[in-house]
């Protein structure tokens, strides 16, 4: 019961926090200056009529909101319209059908563009942090237990070092090492590979992601050990341990059962709140690598000031970050029960 | 711990097997690799702005033209043309046994269906609207003759059929009104030399040769245009073989090419040639377009042509040309461009770089430093000669040639306040509502002049295609007197002469005309054509006559 209600309130939260984004989304993009019609429209040689015609098909014609017609130049309009012929409950409607709306760019549906690209960057960052993850955890878990040895020493200057290399230097760096060693420097899979056999294809964008991942995983493991080492460190000097040891538990059964269990709770708020960062990280990696993600699609989207294209990106990641925030918290209540009564 | 360690070990074995089953041996098609940081915005040829999507378009589609690159004109799909000698009905005899890639026939009814579907859509097919204005009508008269009437008799109707790919009517027809601008067109049924084989929106581009095509046998089966989302990538590509050929390349990294030995650069004119210019807002009040949001806040110096000439004269070309391009930019002198061939005025003698006489022309005209402080003031003392400098804040050329700028005018007496900013902002602060000083911008042509003198026309003020606020109603006149001039060399007289016009009243100030640079390997295929007087690798000329070599 008492954990229906923890989840219920959570997810409530979780609602409102996207309407919120939904609405910051729409204004932030409506108050830059300049007029996303003419970005739309790169060529000054369109005639007038032409203009008007784009403007009428991405909905542009219409008061951004009611009281008011333009939010950048701020211009006031008619309070009375009806709200269901603004752009932003337009844009709000649409939303709900799951229509993200059309790109200036592609003149195609942002939404069929958008998910395309969130898969690749699903594949990649999924790779990416399991990689990570795990990679992570088992050296801060060696590291933790041979403390103040060389060993530790290693790792964790490895480690720090690892954590503030430059995302897209690393990823230049390896660029360069792979073309000179035949990996695939571009894109997601070989062209022509669609009619090869299905394990072919798989091996193809295996051989493709490599670098990336790599270059991912090297990134965010460093981070990941940091605070398995340090968070286990803590744990491994609490009396209960003591308790264990006296016990006559092995190192193993002490890391396992009594340990690593409450190691884990900071790591997992650092997973779930990484995932909004790392978007971050996938901008420069996709673009580095040409990989067809989201951020790829976030840094063109930028430079041709697609704005459908951008709020659809923002959207999504807000939400699958709200999303992780929410599953981190759960997980919370499931690895630690006194979250609940809080 | 332990059972992690085997997972990750089962994950790498997986791992390698796969990479290593994707290394089998197999029949390999003769591929040709082009490398470019481009993207087609579009498969629907009416709505595609990019310059990307019209490389496409040009290899899976025929029009009734075809562009050499000495900028003539062949016939493609027609095999005859027969003009009415007022110049207003052009007939055409299409080819026999045409195929689209579906292995549809392609007649004459397709033609004429395809640019009454331009002419439809005038509108909303951005870039229809220049090509289909003279047409009055087009008409099928039997299976194998279109006959097109005009309103008015028109010098570069063949400029104009160029660009109007022709697209099967069975196809678009089921398309009625905005269903075809939506159209995503992603077969892309043509009846080019290349068909469409798969598109990977940002990753690739497959065509495969159209072997049956009734003018070309491009003797390499498969073309790729393969997307890099760098520079820097891309360089790495061609330099490691990864692709025969590059386009696209910005100046800046075509130094890094230079001096390979397997990989030969080349730098020429580009197909589409392409204007770099400096706008100067000169605008004078009685012509502000207030109703177009017209806010006409130049500075008032602009307007006296004294300045202008002073600023040209200040303006050091070859040093932009050296410092910017690289070296890889030919000098501007008009709107008019060296790659538009006979249309450029050879005899026309551009502003030399002298600041002495410069500095004469302003102390002569009454613009002194009245304050002492370095700048010129307004002969009033109302205001310094301080001008505002917009360019588009991504553009590093842009940036540089800014920097250069602002040097070299205040050699001078004047200077300028820097302003970056992003594209958008950039148009909008242009035209129509004058709300800028000077800016950088660039215009790309046509193989026809005629769109490019039609810009500084007083009536382009309203809808913003004229963006320095020129009004003279000589050029006006010159304009429409070339534009129904059908003969070519009274044409071309012309068109010199208002360029002289638009030099002597430094409507623009133009650095450079830039180069198009790319690369390529001969490990694959010999026979490139680099001698032509334009430069395309990735269009024709080179795609149907590159041999591949067997190894």
């Amino acid at each position: 019961m008492k954990r229906t209600r923890f989840f219920i309130k959570k997810l409530l939260w979780a609602i409102f926090t996207i309407a919120f984004v939904v609405v910051l989304n729409f204004f932030l993009f409506r108050v830059l200056p300049g007029d996303p019609a003419r970005q739309g429209i790169r060529d000054p040689r369109m005639t007038k009529k032409s203009i008007e015609a784009v403007r009428v098909r991405f909905g542009l014609d219409k008061p951004v909101i009611n009281c008011f017609s333009s939010v950048n130049p701020l211009k006031v309009g008619n309070c009375f319209i009806n709200p269901l012929d603004t752009q932003f409950f337009i844009y709000a409607r649409n939303l709900f059908k799951g229509d993200f709306g059309i790109s200036f760019h592609y003149n195609r549906p942002v939404r069929d563009i958008l998910m395309e690209r969130l898969w690749n960057t699903v594949l990649l960052i999924g790779a990416g942090q399991i990689l990570a993850i795990v990679l992570g955890v088992t050296v801060g878990v060696i590291a933790a237990w041979k403390a103040r040895t060389s060993v530790d020493y290693g790792a964790l200057s490895l480690s720090l070092l690892a954590w503030s290399l430059p995302t897209f230097w690393l990823g230049m760096i390896f660029l360069f090492w792979g073309s000179n060693n035949g990996f695939p420097i571009g894109g997601k899979a070989t062209p022509g590979m669609s009619s090869a056999p299905l394990n072919e294809q798989v091996a193809d964008v295996l051989q493709h992601m490599i670098l990336p991942t790599l270059t991912y995983t090297i990134i965010f493991m460093g981070e990941y050990m940091l605070i398995m080492r340090s968070s286990l460190l803590d744990v491994l000097s609490e009396d209960f341990i003591l308790t264990a040891k006296a016990k006559g538990l092995s190192t193993f059964q002490i890391l396992k059962d009594h340990a690593l269990k409450n190691a884990m709770l900071p790591l997992v708020t650092v997973i779930a709140l990484n995932l909004g960062f790392t978007m971050a990280g996938a901008i420069q990696i996709e673009t580095v690598f040409s990989w067809p993600g989201l951020g790829g699609a976030i840094y063109e989207g930028v430079v041709r000031r697609d704005f459908p294209m951008l709020q659809g990106a923002f959207l999504m990641i807000a939400v699958s970050v709200i999303i992780a925030n929410l599953m981190a918290e759960l997980g919370y209540s499931l690895l630690d029960p006194r979250v609940q009564s809080e | 711990m332990r059972y992690h360690n085997k997972v990750a070990a089962l994950f790498i074995v997986v791992m390698v097997s796969l990479f290593l089953a994707g290394c089998g041996p197999a029949v390999q098609p003769k591929i040709f690799k082009i490398g470019w940081t481009g993207n087609p915005d579009s498969l629907n040829p009416g709505v595609g702005l990019s310059s990307d999507a019209y490389d496409i378009y040009n290899l899976v589609y025929d029009s009734l033209y075809q562009l050499q690159p000495d900028g003539t004109y062949t016939l493609e799909l027609a095999e005859s043309v027969d003009v009415s000698k007022d110049g207003k009905t052009w007939t055409f005899k299409i080819r026999d046994g045409v195929e689209f890639h579906d292995g549809k026939p392609l007649t004459a009814q397709d033609v004429a269906f395809t640019f009454n579907l331009y002419k439809e859509h005038v509108d909303d097919f951005p870039y229809m609207a220049g090509y289909v204005t003279y047409f009055e009508s087009v008409e099928a008269a039997d299976d194998k003759t279109v006959v097109i009437k005009l309103s008015e008799a028109i010098p570069n109707m063949k400029a104009q059929l160029y660009y109007m790919y022709i697209l099967p009517k069975h196809i678009w027809e089921k398309l009625p009104g905005p269903q075809a601008t939506d159209f995503a067109n992603s077969e892309m049924i043509g009846s080019g030399p290349f068909k469409l084989v798969e598109f990977k929106d940002n990753q690739f581009v497959r065509l495969a040769a159209n072997k049956q095509h009734f003018l070309y046998q491009p003797k390499m089966d498969e073309v790729i245009f393969q997307n890099y989302e760098t520079p820097d990538a891309l360089v790495d590509a061609i330099t490691k073989g990864e692709v025969d050929m590059i386009t696209k390349l910005p100046l800046e990294k075509a130094a890094s090419l230079g001096q390979r030995e397997d990989v030969q650069m080349v730098a020429g004119r580009p197909y589409a040639p392409i204007v770099s210019d400096i706008l100067i807002n000169h605008i004078v009040p009685e012509n502000c377009p207030e109703a177009e949001g017209g806010l006409c806040t130049g500075h008032p110096a602009l307007r006296d042509l004294n300045i202008r000439k002073a600023l040209s004269l200040a303006t050091d070309k070859q040093r932009i040309i050296n410092e910017v391009t690289y070296g890889l930019a030919e000098p501007g002198l008009t709107l008019i461009p060296t790659g538009l061939g006979q249309f450029y005025d050879i005899e026309l003698k551009d502003y030399p770089y002298d600041t002495s006489e410069a500095n004469r022309i302003l102390d002569e005209a009454g613009y002194l430093d009245i304050n002492g402080d370095g700048i010129r003031d307004m002969p009033d003392g109302s205001k310094p000669l301080k001008f505002r400098l917009d360019w588009n804040e991504t553009d590093t050329a842009n940036q540089k040639e800014a920097n250069l700028l602002k040097e070299m005018w205040r050699q001078i007496g004047i200077d300028l306040e820097m302003r970056p900013v992003p594209q958008d902002v950039l148009y909008s602060n242009c035209c129509p509502a004058f709300d800028y000083d000077i800016q950088i911008g660039q215009w790309g042509s046509d193989p026809d002049p005629n769109f490019l003198l039609s810009v500084p026309m007083q009536e382009g003020i309203p809808t913003g295609l004229n963006e320095t606020g020129y009004a003279n109603s000589d050029y006006d006149r010159m304009y429409q007197e070339q534009s129904t001039t059908l003969d070519e060399s009274t044409r071309r007289k012309i068109i010199w002469d208002m360029q002289k016009k638009m030099l002597d009243d430094v409507v623009y100030i133009i650095p450079y005309y830039p180069k198009s640079v790319q690369a390529y390997r001969e490990d694959n295929y010999r026979g490139w054509v680099v001698d032509e007087p334009t430069l395309s690798l990735q269009d024709l000329t080179n795609l149907t006559k590159l041999v591949p070599l067997s190894k």
